[in-house]
C-alpha cells in the first residue's frame, strides 16, 4: 500500500527538518522518496506531522501490573469506558493501571509506535511477554532486570567479567529481552534482609559487592556485548533526601568506560527517572532541590542521558523493582502496599501514590522534573516520560508538552495553583524557557529512538519505519505559548489525527480503525553461542537449586513473542577462547 | 412533583441493572422515553417497560421533585439508586446489592431488605432500610481504601459483617444488632448501634465515632479505657445513661472513640 501525506507541517529533527511544509511517501511499511501515482492521497496541509512516539520508560507489562490490577480495584473503575460503535477497538478501563488493550488503544491515540517496558525479572519474561500479546498496535521492547541477579553478584565479587558476558548474553536470549536494566543495585537483595543500601559503596549483606562495583561492570559488559542501548540504570535512593550526591557519583562512576565503536548513540549509562534522584536536605522538613547540580553535570558530559519521571498531579501507582523504597512510601504514607519477592533474581512492590498540587512535597518533585527540562540545554540527552505509572500515567505527556510550551501557562501554576516550595525550594522560577515543537519531536521521537539505539524509527528519512503521527494543529496558525491553548494542545495530542504504523493507518480522525498484534523487540548476540553452552553447564546445578522452577521451563519459548523483530547482533568484543 | 411507578410484571432469576432509573436521567422524560429506557439484564440490553408496568403522573421542572416508586419482588434488581443525586426512591421490596451505592443526594427508602454494598462509598444523601442489611453497608468497595465519606444510613433491622469498613465521614444508625468487624478502617464518622454488637468492632480505626447502645460480645485489645460518663453529648444529642468511652485502636496509633453503654 503507497500513501502521500500531503502538506503538512513536518518537524523531523533527525533530518533538520523544523516545521517545512512537506510531503511524505509512504510505500509499504517504509519511508521513502517517491511512489507510484496510484498511491493514496492523505490531505494533511498545515498540519502537525512528526515520526511516531518512541517511548523510552514505561510500565505497561509484566506481574507488577498485575499485582496492582488486583490491588487497586479502585483504579481499574476510573477511565471505564464502553467499547465505541465506530471504533474498532474494544472497552477501556483503568488510569494508572489500564487493561492491557487499554494501553495499546490509548498510546496508538496519542501517536506513539514504540512503547519500552523498563523493568523485566527474566523469571517472569514469560508473562510480560504473554501481557504484550493482548496489548495492540505497538513496538514494544523489554529491558532485563539484572541489577540485584545472583549470579550477576557472584560473577562481580569474583571478577568474572567474561561469563558475566556471557551470562547477560544469554539471559536476554532466555527473556527475549533488549537491554540491561538495573534498579537500586544491591538495595533490591538486600531488601531479602529487609535492608537497603546506603549510596553507591555500601556493600549489599550477602555478597558484599557495591553498587559501583555492579554499575561498572554491567556497563562494561554492555559495551562488550555492544548492544545497542545503553545500561539503563535507576540509582540508588530514589525518592530520600540528600540523594543526588549518589547520584553524581552514578553519573560519574562509569565516565571512564569506553564506549563500543559499532553503536550510533552517544552515551553509556541512561540514568532514568532522574527527578526522583534529585533532592538536596536531610529529611522531608528541609528537602530541596538538588537539580542544579545534576543539570550542570549533565550539560559538561556527553556519556550519559537521563529520562525525567516528570510529576503530573494524579493519583496514581507507584511500581517498581526497589522495594525497600516502596516500604519507605508505606512508612510515609500508610497507604495499602503490596510486596512481591522475585527469588533470586530482584524484590518488587507496589503503593498508591496522592500527588497533590497543595502537597508541598509533591509540589517539589513536580517543579524538580521540570527543572531538568528547562536546565538541560541539548533536548537530545533527554527525554519525556512520567516513569508511568510511578510519576503519572502516560496520558498525561500532553499536559507535560503544554507545561513546557507555554511560559505563561507555567507562571500562572506557579502563581495560583500549585505550594509555594516549587519557588521557595527549587530554582523553577528563574527559567523562562519555552519548548519549540522541533524539540518536542525531539524529547518525544529523535532522542529516544536514538538513545535506545533504534535507529530505524524516531525519524521520517528514506529507508525509515513508516511510523508517523498527525495532530489536528494548525501549526502555523497556533500559538502554543498561550495559556488559553494548553488545553487544546492537551486535547489535541491525546487523540491523533492519523496514527500510521509500518505504513498502517491506525487512527483516522481520531479513532482507532485498525488493531495490529504488538511486536516484540529483543536483541540476540551471535557468535557467543559455543561459550554460551559451557557457562550453561556450569550455571545449571546451581539455577536448579536456588530457583523454584527447572532452567528448562525459565526460558521464553519462540512461539511467546510472534510477530518479532529479533536485532542480530555480532560479537565483536574480547576472545573467550581461554574460558 | 413527577411520581413515576414501576411495577414488576416478569420475573428474572438474572440480575436486572437500575443505574439508568434515577430521579435526574427521568424527571423530564415521556412516558414512551421512560418506558424505552435501557436496561441491562445480565449482558444483555433490555428496555424498562419489558419487566415493569410504568405509570407517570404529575411534571417536575428537576430531579429534586421526581418521586420513584418500585413495587415488586425486587430481590434481582441491582444497583437502585446508584449514583444518585437528588429526588427520591422508594423501593417497596426487598433489594439486591448496591442500592444507593455511590450516591451523592436525595433519599432512598427500601421498604424491605437489603443486600450487600448498600451505601457502599456513598458520599451525601439519606439511605433509610426499614429492614436487614447484609455485607459491607457504608463500606468501601473490594480493595478500596476509602467508604462512606458523607451522608446518612438508616438501618431498622440488623447490619451485616464490616458494616462501614473504611468509613471516612457521614453518619449511620442502626436500630438492630450488628455482625463481626463493624466501623474497622474508620478514620471519621458516626455509627450509632442500638442493638447487640458481635465482636472486633472499630479494628485499626483512627478517628471517628462509634456508639454500641446494647452488648458488646468482646473488646479488642487495642482500646484503651479512657473514662465514664453519665448522658454524654454526642455527635450532636445526649444519649441517656452509663458510658463507657474508649480510645483506639492504639495499635495503629488511632484515636477514635468508641462508647459503650453499661
Amino acid at each position: 500500500m503507497e500513501y502521500i501525506l500531503k502538506n503538512g507541517v513536518v518537524f523531523d529533527p533527525k533530518n533538520d527538518v523544523n516545521g517545512e511544509e512537506t510531503d511524505i511517501f509512504i510505500r509499504d511499511n517504509k519511508i521513502v522518496d517517491k511512489v507510484s501515482s496510484d498511491a493514496k492521497v492523505l490531505d494533511v496541509s498545515g498540519k502537525l506531522v512528526m515520526p511516531g512516539g518512541v517511548d523510552l520508560h514505561s510500565h505497561i507489562a509484566g506481574p507488577k501490573l498485575s499485582i496492582g490490577r488486583l490491588y487497586r480495584p479502585e483504579d481499574i473503575r476510573k477511565g471505564v469506558r464502553a467499547a465505541p460503535k465506530d471504533e474498532v477497538s474494544g472497552f477501556e478501563a483503568g488510569f494508572s493501571l489500564p487493561t492491557c488493550p487499554t494501553i495499546g488503544y490509548r498510546y496508538t491515540k496519542m501517536g506513539y509506535t514504540t512503547v519500552t517496558e523498563a523493568a523485566v525479572p527474566p523469571l517472569e519474561a514469560k508473562h510480560a511477554h504473554e501481557e504484550i500479546n493482548s496489548i495492540p498496535n505497538l513496538d514494544i521492547p523489554t529491558l532485563t532486570l539484572f541489577g540485584n541477579n545472583w549470579f550477576m553478584l557472584k560473577y562481580v565479587k569474583e571478577n568474572r567479567l567474561d561469563d558475566l558476558t556471557l551470562f547477560i548474553s544469554k539471559w536476554l536470549k532466555l527473556a527475549k529481552g533488549y537491554g540491561i536494566k538495573i534498579v537500586n543495585p544491591c538495595g533490591s537483595e538486600a531488601w531479602g534482609w529487609g535492608k537497603n543500601v546506603d549510596g553507591l559503596d555500601d556493600p549489599e549483606p550477602h555478597w558484599g559487592v557495591t553498587g559501583r562495583e555492579v554499575i561498572t561492570s554491567l556497563t562494561k559488559v554492555n559495551e562488550r556485548l555492544g548492544l545497542p542501548h545503553s545500561v539503563h540504570v535507576h540509582t540508588n535512593d530514589l525518592g530520600h533526601p540528600g540523594n543526588y550526591e549518589t547520584t553524581l557519583e552514578t553519573f560519574d562512576c562509569v565516565k571512564d568506560i569506553k564506549k563500543n565503536k559499532n553503536v550510533d548513540r552517544n552515551q553509556i549509562m541512561h540514568c532514568t527517572h532522574i527527578q526522583f534522584h534529585a533532592y538536596k536536605g536531610t529529611s522531608w522538613r528541609d528537602v530541596s532541590s538538588g537539580a542544579t547540580e545534576l543539570i550542570d553535570y549533565i550539560n559538561k558530559h556527553d556519556h550519559l542521558t537521563c529520562d525525567i519521571g516528570q510529576i503530573t498531579f494524579d493519583e496514581t501507582t507507584t511500581m517498581t523493582a526497589d522495594a525497600p523504597m516502596e516500604y519507605d512510601l508505606f512508612r510515609l504514607t500508610g497507604l495499602k502496599w503490596a510486596n512481591k519477592d522475585i527469588e533470586v533474581e530482584t524484590a518488587s512492590g507496589l503503593i498508591p501514590s496522592i500527588y497533590s498540587s497543595r502537597a508541598p512535597v509533591s509540589v517539589l518533585q513536580w517543579a524538580v522534573g521540570l527543572e531538568f527540562f528547562m536546565g538541560v540545554r541539548d533536548p537530545w540527552k533527554i527525554a519525556l516520560t512520567t516513569d508511568s505509572p510511578n510519576g503519572g500515567p502516560f496520558i498525561r505527556y500532553p499536559k507535560i508538552i503544554s507545561w513546557l510550551m507555554s511560559n505563561e501557562k507555567l507562571q500562572d501554576m506557579l502563581d495560583n495553583e500549585v505550594h509555594n516550595w516549587a519557588t521557595n525550594r527549587t530554582d523553577l522560577g528563574t527559567y523562562n524557557r519555552e519548548y519549540t515543537w522541533d524539540e518536542i519531536a525531539i524529547l518525544t521521537r529523535a532522542s529516544t529512538s536514538k538513545i535506545l539505539g533504534l535507529e530505524d524509527r524516531g525519524h521520517l528519512g528514506v529507508g525509515a519505519k513508516a511510523d508517523v503521527s498527525v495532530y489536528d494543529i494548525d501549526v502555523n496558525d497556533f500559538d502554543p505559548t498561550l495559556k488559553s491553548n494548553s488545553s487544546v494542545i492537551e486535547e489535541k495530542l491525546l487523540n491523533s489525527k492519523y496514527t500510521i504504523k509500518d505504513g498502517q493507518i491506525l487512527v483516522k480522525d481520531s479513532k482507532i480503525v485498525k488493531l495490529v498484534k504488538s511486536n516484540h523487540i529483543w536483541c540476540n548476540v551471535q557468535g557467543l553461542e559455543k561459550y554460551e553452552k559451557t557457562l550453561e553447564k556450569r550455571i545449571k546445578p546451581e539455577f536448579n537449586k536456588y530457583y523454584t522452577i527447572k532452567y528448562e521451563n525459565y526460558g521464553v519459548n519462540d512461539h511467546y513473542v510472534e510477530p518479532e523483530t529479533r536485532i542480530n547482533i555480532k560479537y565483536g568484543g574480547e576472545s573467550f577462547e581461554n574460558n | 412533583m413527577k411520581t413515576i411507578n414501576l411495577t414488576m410484571k416478569k420475573e428474572t432469576s438474572i440480575a436486572i441493572e437500575f443505574d439508568n432509573v434515577l430521579p435526574e436521567m427521568l424527571y423530564d422524560k415521556s412516558q414512551k422515553e421512560i418506558e424505552d429506557t435501557v436496561i441491562y439484564r445480565g449482558n444483555k440490553e433490555e428496555k424498562l417497560s419489558d419487566y415493569f408496568d410504568i405509570e407517570v403522573s404529575g411534571e417536575s421542572e428537576n430531579s429534586d421533585d421526581c418521586t420513584i416508586v418500585i413495587n415488586g419482588d425486587l430481590s434481582r434488581v441491582k444497583r437502585i439508586g446508584y449514583y444518585m443525586s437528588g429526588g427520591k426512591i422508594i423501593a417497596n421490596g426487598n433489594v439486591d446489592f448496591h442500592v444507593g451505592a455511590r450516591m451523592s443526594g436525595g433519599h432512598i427508602i427500601v421498604n424491605g431488605d437489603a443486600e450487600s454494598y448498600a451505601g457502599r462509598e456513598m458520599t451525601g444523601g439519606i439511605l433509610e432500610i426499614n429492614g436487614n442489611v447484609k455485607e459491607f453497608c457504608g463500606a468501601s468497595y473490594a480493595g478500596e481504601w476509602r467508604g462512606m465519606s458523607g451522608g446518612r444510613i438508616v438501618i431498622r433491622g440488623n447490619a451485616g459483617k464490616q458494616l462501614a469498613d473504611y468509613m471516612l465521614n457521614g453518619e449511620i444508625h442502626v436500630n438492630g444488632n450488628c455482625d463481626i468487624l463493624a466501623g474497622v478502617h474508620m478514620s471519621g464518622g458516626f455509627i450509632q448501634i442500638d442493638g447487640n454488637v458481635n465482636q472486633w468492632i472499630g479494628g485499626q480505626m483512627k478517628k471517628g465515632t462509634i456508639v454500641i447502645n446494647g452488648n458488646l460480645e468482646q473488646i479488642l485489645p487495642g482500646f484503651k479505657l479512657q473514662e465514664i460518663i453519665h448522658n454524654p453529648f454526642i455527635n450532636g444529642k445526649y444519649f441517656i445513661g452509663k458510658y463507657h468511652l474508649y480510645s483506639g485502636d492504639k495499635g495503629v496509633k488511632g484515636k477514635g472513640n468508641l462508647w459503650i453503654k453499661e
